[in-house]
């Protein structure tokens, strides 16, 4: 962060030098896509679990390109300062930004006047993972089924309360209570941790929360999963059934992708995609994202472009399902 | 005696040339970025985390530790110096530790501050070992009512340990209360009291209010003084050194500092900032001449040092016995441990002993080097308070803007800052204190989110706050304080009356 200006300026000065000179060598240097230094962007602050993850990408992505990557941190604004940043950046490839793509997609429902539109200024190189949002009881709760939790809260009405803090949970639960016609309340959490004391008190029914809080919290024997939003299985917890197969249809994956500005040259959209798809086939990867109950998600510019999309309008009916605020 | 078994395997896994080195590695750059303004451990931690990853995960750990702890520490000699925090929790040594400075006992407020530090780190670090489970149970017990009662408490204490008039006192905490909810709020999502400004989308910033509102104040203040009548500077080595007579008053409250930061350093969210706070304002009510405090009280600076070091290291158990991590450093440090393979929680102590006892025990080793490191800087540290004044207030300022502008890359923070000085140098003149204000800028946030919570929990019932006997006890005492602190001066007031 505190190298901010002076990679802007580093920067600037290349770009000058480029276009003053115009010398033919400078048109091979340009040529040999990596020349130069790579910056990531991360729209977390420093420290958030998402900050490990853009930069273990950062660290492995870095010993195959060959150059050294930087990250930079500019959090604000549920993600769009990052995502405006980088639409308005040089398409040369320099500026990438791995974060997680649903978000990104949400963001064009969720403010009333978004300051990209994602569709259109920023384009996909590759896609990185795919999760699922889960929901969680305590481990000593008689309820193991949303069947049982079903028929636990519906005499209950609206007497009952549940936990969420992401708006990913939060679309996940209200699309349960739409399914099961239920009047459970919700009660906001700035982050799913705060709400594991009132929900192993029973001051909370249930949680809709993260894969990472949720598998951690199960590990230990504290809270018991009881199904995700994911559409079929996930290959990292095979163990941990869907609300599909459990009668409650929903297909509610967050993933994360790799943007670049839109005017990016393909050439080098491929370069990176295939950076990232080296790094996602390693084990070690596999390993690592599964220990954040996510799957690899391996996939060309096109596809993960057209899961963006699909994203894009399946956001448009989450907004509403949950009654979500437009800011 | 299993835990004294446990300590020598700690110890002698953690004393390899490795991990000493690196122990000492993080210590100084702890200290450093402590001392800096603006850089604190949190981007330190986050730019180290990748080198981290092809560390040994136990010599990766240790220097992490080292940057946390160390940070904590070096916090305090610029609150001390030159009045301005580097950390929320350093906020408070300003008020005494600074004065201290003024009257040239710049070298006994900072031996104090770093004595009164090893000692809690010490007792914090045997804290973990000893009582880390049955202390994340007492943890888990905290409800949302009880957490809203604690920060009431809390907020309550910030009017107590102002000096002066409680009134200013009570509308200083509540401005900081208001200037704390500026943001997008938490339940609906809308965006509150931000007047379309997207730079104050998530609320004001901490930086720029603190360096703001006491660093700049300073400046303004001291520049407003003919020369001259500015610190006096002594570097004998006499005077580096706290008295017998300080030793004597320091070390209860040092004391006392530590069983309050151990304690409240579990809980989450602001642990170390409340227990400093907590810790002033106890030895203010239990001092036999409180106005002596806010001139100098080397309690004043004995008891929340302590206090906020063992908070720093007890925060660590909610981490490592309950895989919740209860600051953004332990939430970095826990994603350190994942990507490490492992699984921070109550399992980690029994998968993997020799990794959690290795941790504790370098925590001693850290925090005897934290003292070897700065008692010989002491000497220079105080010089440096020698310099002529127009050296040190461009470079006061210069470190101030750095810091402000380095923690988020927005040149808007700066104007905050500028506007909090401004503000800062208006209460001066009426005679208002800056510290409550932070309190409730602090403290409120999470008393309101807590607040909202019970009652959406309890639909809007408050009865909810006075069922539960945590969150009852704790609001019995904040009304027991807020009596202690009325009384007086509405006895006064009938004196008053008696005599016309």
């Amino acid at each position: 962060m505190t190298k901010t200006p002076q990679t802007i300026t580093r920067r600037t000065a290349i770009a000058l030098a480029g276009s003053t000179l115009a010398m033919p060598w400078v048109a091979r240097a340009q040529g040999a896509y990596p020349n130069r230094t790579i910056t990531f962007v991360c729209a977390f602050s420093p420290g958030s679990g998402a900050d490990t993850l853009v930069r273990y990408f950062a660290d492995r992505v870095q010993k195959v390109a060959g150059q050294t990557i930087i990250v930079e941190n500019r959090p604000g604004a549920a993600g769009n300062v990052s995502a405006e940043f980088v639409a308005r950046a040089r398409p040369d490839g320099y500026t990438i930004y791995p974060h997680a793509a649903s978000s990104t997609a949400a963001n064009m429902h969720l403010f009333r006047r978004p300051p990209i539109d994602v569709a259109k200024d920023l384009q996909m190189a590759a896609k990185i993972n795919r999760q699922a949002f889960m929901i969680v009881v305590p481990a000593s709760s008689p309820i193991n089924s949303i069947k049982d939790l079903t028929d636990h809260l519906r005499p209950l009405g609206d007497k009952a309360s549940y936990a969420s803090a992401a708006t990913s949970g939060k679309v996940m639960a209200e699309t349960y209570k739409v399914l099961a016609n239920l009047k459970t309340e919700e009660v906001n959490y700035r982050d799913a941790g705060e709400s594991l004391n009132d929900m192993l008190s029973g001051q909370v029914a249930f949680g809709a929360h993260d894969p990472v809080f949720c598998l951690s919290q199960a590990s230990q024997g504290r809270l018991k999963i009881l199904a995700t939003a994911a559409g079929e299985r996930l290959k990292a917890i095979p163990q941990v059934p869907t609300m599909t197969e459990q009668g409650y249809p929903m297909d509610q994956l967050a993933w994360w992708g790799v943007f670049v500005p839109s005017q990016t040259p393909r050439p080098i959209v491929d370069t990176i995609n295939g950076w990232f798809k080296q790094v996602l086939e390693t084990d070690e990867t596999r390993e690592f994202l599964g220990r954040f109950g996510g799957d690899v998600a391996i996939g060309t510019p096109d596809e993960a472009q057209a899961m963006l999309l699909r994203t894009i309008d399946q956001w448009k009916e989450f907004v509403l399902v949950a009654k979500l605020p437009q800011q | 005696m299993e835990m004294l078994d446990h300590l020598v395997t700690g110890f002698s896994a953690a004393l390899t040339l490795q991990n000493v080195l690196f122990c000492l590695l993080g210590c100084l750059l702890g200290t450093l970025i402590g001392v800096l303004p603006g850089i604190g451990p949190i981007p330190t931690i986050a730019l180290l985390l990748p080198i981290t990853f092809g560390m040994d995960p136990l010599t990766a750990m240790i220097m992490l530790a080292g940057i946390y702890y160390g940070a904590q520490y070096g916090g305090s000699t610029t609150s001390i110096l030159v009045n301005m925090p580097g950390e929320a929790s350093s906020v408070i040594t300003c008020i005494d530790g600074h004065q201290m400075a003024k009257q040239g006992r710049a070298g006994p407020a900072l031996a104090t501050a770093a004595l009164g530090s090893l000692f809690a780190g010490c007792v914090g670090t045997l804290f973990i070992a000893a009582f880390a489970p049955p202390l994340s149970a007492f943890a888990q017990k905290f409800n949302s009512p009880d957490y809203f009662s604690l920060m009431v408490l809390g907020l309550v204490m910030a009017v107590v340990l102002a000096h002066g008039s409680v009134i200013k006192a009570v509308a200083m905490v509540l401005i900081g209360i208001l200037l704390g909810l500026v943001g997008t709020d938490v339940n609906t999502g809308l965006a509150r009291y931000t007047l379309g400004i997207s730079g104050l989308w998530d609320g004001i910033e901490f930086l720029p209010i603190v360096l703001g509102m006491f660093g700049i104040v300073e400046v303004i203040r001291n520049l407003e003084k003919p020369a001259g009548e500015r610190i006096t500077i002594s570097t004998k080595f006499r005077d580096l050194w706290p008295t017998r007579k300080d030793f004597r008053e320091a070390w209860p409250a040092a004391v006392r500092g530590t069983a309050l930061g151990s304690i409240l350093g579990i809980l989450p969210g602001g642990g170390a900032v409340l227990a400093s706070f907590a810790s002033y304002t106890m030895e203010k009510r239990l001092a036999k001449d409180p106005s002596r405090f806010g001139k100098g009280a080397i309690e004043g600076v004995a008891g929340p040092e302590s206090a906020n070091n063992a908070a720093a290291q007890t925060s660590f158990i909610p981490l490592l016995t309950l895989g919740l991590p209860s600051n953004a450093v332990m939430a970095l440090i826990m994603g350190g441990l994942v990507i490490h393979g492992m699984q921070p929680g109550a399992a980690m102590m029994t998968a993997k002993p020799d990794l959690f006892w290795a941790l504790v025990a370098s925590m001693f080793i850290g925090n005897v080097m934290l003292v070897v490191i700065n008692l010989p800087m002491l000497g220079i540290w105080v010089r440096l308070l020698g310099a002529p004044y127009r050296f040190m207030y461009p470079t006061i300022l210069m470190l101030c803007v750095v810091g402000v502008y380095a923690t988020t890359a927005e040149p808007f923070q700066i104007v905050m800052m500028v506007i909090f000085a401004a503000f800062g140098y208006v209460l001066l003149k009426f005679g208002c204190e800056p510290v409550p204000l932070v309190l409730g800028f602090i403290l409120g946030p999470l008393m309101e989110v807590n607040l909202r919570r019970s009652l959406q929990i309890s639909r809007g019932d408050p009865t909810i706050f006075f069922d539960r006997p945590i969150s009852a006890t704790l609001l019995a005492i904040a009304a027991g304080m807020i009596l202690l602190a009325v009384l007086p001066s509405f006895r006064r007031t009938r004196e008053e009356a008696f005599k016309e």
